[in-house]
């Protein structure tokens, strides 16, 4: 019997991209008070960054959603929600595939100044696609992207799968 | 007098030019392949990553660090504008490299001296380009070499007294010269030659039977005397090769058979840039076990022609080729270059104008849509070299460089 998540394909969170960090200057003040970011807050080259980690707890991404830059949940990690996968990220070859038509996923963007997989933090140029369910308090739950590795992303981070990103390949 | 131009870690500057919110951060530029760090910003390079460093090692030294794919398009697009700003000032000018020119140096206003003529340089190319860089002046390429690098960063110097420069050779080792490194520093260190300086004292005689004829020139050169002109055009090509990394472990010979392909087409663009053709074809490989074979294929004429070198590239992989060995590496050269006059014809080839005609339709497509739009069939078996844009333009690709 296959399980729900192998269905939308969990793997291990060290062979994925488990953060992303985003300038604070890409957040509204407002909006990194209402959900509680200080914390997460990093200094890196003398510049502010929002880091958003899978381990992190709330486990949280920002994404551009309805129009505007919003912070969701990250996926069913506490796997408190029993219809929705319990993982982060899902393939790009499961949406085609229809996998996800049932949840009526939307896609989204995920906004980020930098990635990090397995230790190694890559630039990034506008961000990474995401897919965004809603749970059954309606509120929004997002999974990250994923396809497989370009040779070069597999040689730089080791990982066997790479999030889809926007307008660029590594 | 002459000056030497480098750019402060350049292929970093080049992506803080694009990012800008890469400044101030510690940034590691990747190589090909995506597993050494090829260049450095000064904050990495702070946390003891040095040039080579695999990505692994880099990541556990700097965990705050960022790391970027290289894209040498557009360092080069960046280093032709560098170029052009440094020519509008200084004439002759040697495009050495990528990110080192050098040039005759003058006052570019009158009343100034080198010095500020060299801060105004430095200071226009960072206003300009947005790059870094740092000038050295003094009276031989070598001096000029090893000001400027003492200079780093961002600095603008120029030396043109004798004390001042006898000063500065005394607080650098000999190693700082380029081309003397360790074995070379090894057959100086009994003499007492131990600084740029001891080397400049020391008897022309004794260092040219060290050191042989470089090694003498370099000493002439660091006593003041230039050996070495500026060459605004390099000299043509004797040999052209084209090759590199196979992107990993390669033991099947179709694979093999891809990437020679790949490399001839590759090289073949080169032919025609340069106008020239090869009287022969070989296929260097470098194999996992640390061994290297060659295999030459002679042509019965000069040629530039795909279906030649495809004949000539399949005996010559075939003479390199070890069985059931694995390779890492692989060139295809093209060793005996022909200049346009000088081609002669075989009696028994005659003309072939259709494969020219599909060779000039092959490079047509491939101007106006994109390299390698149009390649070999066999090049599919390397889906992922030709699924990524970076593979298509590599450091090799800048044309002109004198270095190299």
């Amino acid at each position: 019997m296959i399980s729900i998540s192998a269905m939308y394909g969990e793997r291990y969170a060290s062979e994925m991209c488990t953060a992303v960090a985003l300038s604070v200057s890409e957040l509204p003040d407002s909006l990194i008070e209402e959900a509680g970011l200080e914390k997460r807050i990093h200094d890196r080259g003398g510049e502010k960054e929002v880091r958003f980690y899978w381990r992190a707890s709330p486990t949280v991404l920002p994404v551009w959603w309805n129009g505007r830059l919003q912070i969701v949940r990250w996926g069913n990690r506490d796997r408190s929600e029993r219809k929705i996968p319990a993982t982060g990220w899902t393939w790009h070859e499961s949406v085609k595939d229809g996998k996800w038509s049932a949840l009526e996923a939307e896609p989204v963007v995920i906004p980020a100044t930098y990635g990090f997989t397995d230790g190694v933090w890559y630039r990034v140029k506008q961000g990474m696609r995401g897919l965004i369910v809603l749970d059954r308090t309606e509120k929004p739950v997002v999974f990250m992207l994923c396809e497989p590795s370009t040779r070069y992303y597999r040689v730089m981070t080791r990982a066997e799968w790479m999030p889809v990103l926007v307008g660029e390949v590594i | 007098m002459v000056g030497h131009l480098d750019a402060d870690c350049f292929y970093v500057s080049a992506e803080r030019v694009r990012h800008p919110d890469l400044v101030g951060k510690a940034v590691g530029v990747l190589g090909n392949n995506g597993a050494c760090v090829i260049a450095k910003s000064y904050e990495m390079k702070a946390k003891g990553v040095k040039t080579g460093t695999p990505i692994w090692d880099a990541k556990v030294l700097c965990p705050d660090g960022v790391y970027v794919k290289r894209d040498f398009y557009w360092y080069e697009v960046l280093s032709r504008k560098m170029l052009d700003i440094v020519g509008s000032f200084f004439s002759p000018l040697e495009y050495y490299s990528i990110d080192e020119f050098f040039f005759r140096a003058i006052p570019i206003n009158h009343g100034q001296t080198l010095a500020q003529a060299a801060t105004a340089v430095r200071d226009h190319i960072r206003d300009v380009a947005g790059l870094p860089i740092t000038i050295g002046i003094a009276r031989t390429r070598t001096l000029a070499k090893l000001f400027s690098d003492t200079a780093k960063p961002f600095g603008a110097v120029a030396v043109t007294d004798r004390n001042h420069e006898r000063e500065l050779l005394a607080r650098l080792p000999v190693t700082e010269i380029s081309g003397i490194a360790g074995r070379r520093a090894a057959r100086l260190a009994p003499y007492g030659i131990r600084t740029c300086l001891d080397l400049a004292d020391a008897d022309g005689k004794l260092v040219r039977q060290l050191l042989t004829k470089t090694g003498y020139e370099l000493w002439l050169e660091l006593n003041g005397r230039p050996v070495t002109p500026i060459r605004p055009a390099r000299s043509p090509h004797k040999v052209l090769a084209r090759g590199g990394s196979l992107m990993g472990n390669v033991d099947d010979p179709k694979l093999l058979w891809a990437w020679c392909v790949r490399h001839v087409e590759r090289l073949i663009e080169e032919l025609h840039y340069h106008n020239v053709r090869t009287d022969s074809l070989s296929v260097a490989l470098a194999w996992k076990n640390g061994e290297s074979t060659g295999g030459l294929c002679r042509l019965p004429c000069p040629s530039d022609r795909f279906d030649e070198l495809l004949d000539a590239a399949r005996v010559a992989l075939r003479r390199a080729y070890l069985p059931d060995a694995t390779a890492t590496h692989m060139h295809v050269i093209a060793p005996e270059l022909r200049r346009a006059r000088g081609f002669q014809m075989s009696l028994f080839d005659p003309p072939n104008p259709k494969d020219k005609a599909v060779a000039a339709v092959k490079t047509a497509v491939n101007e106006k849509f994109g390299r390698f739009k149009i390649r070999s069939g066999t090049t599919l078996h390397l889906p992922a070299v030709y699924r990524d844009p970076a593979n298509d333009f590599d450091i090799c690709d800048v044309r002109g460089k004198v270095c190299f």
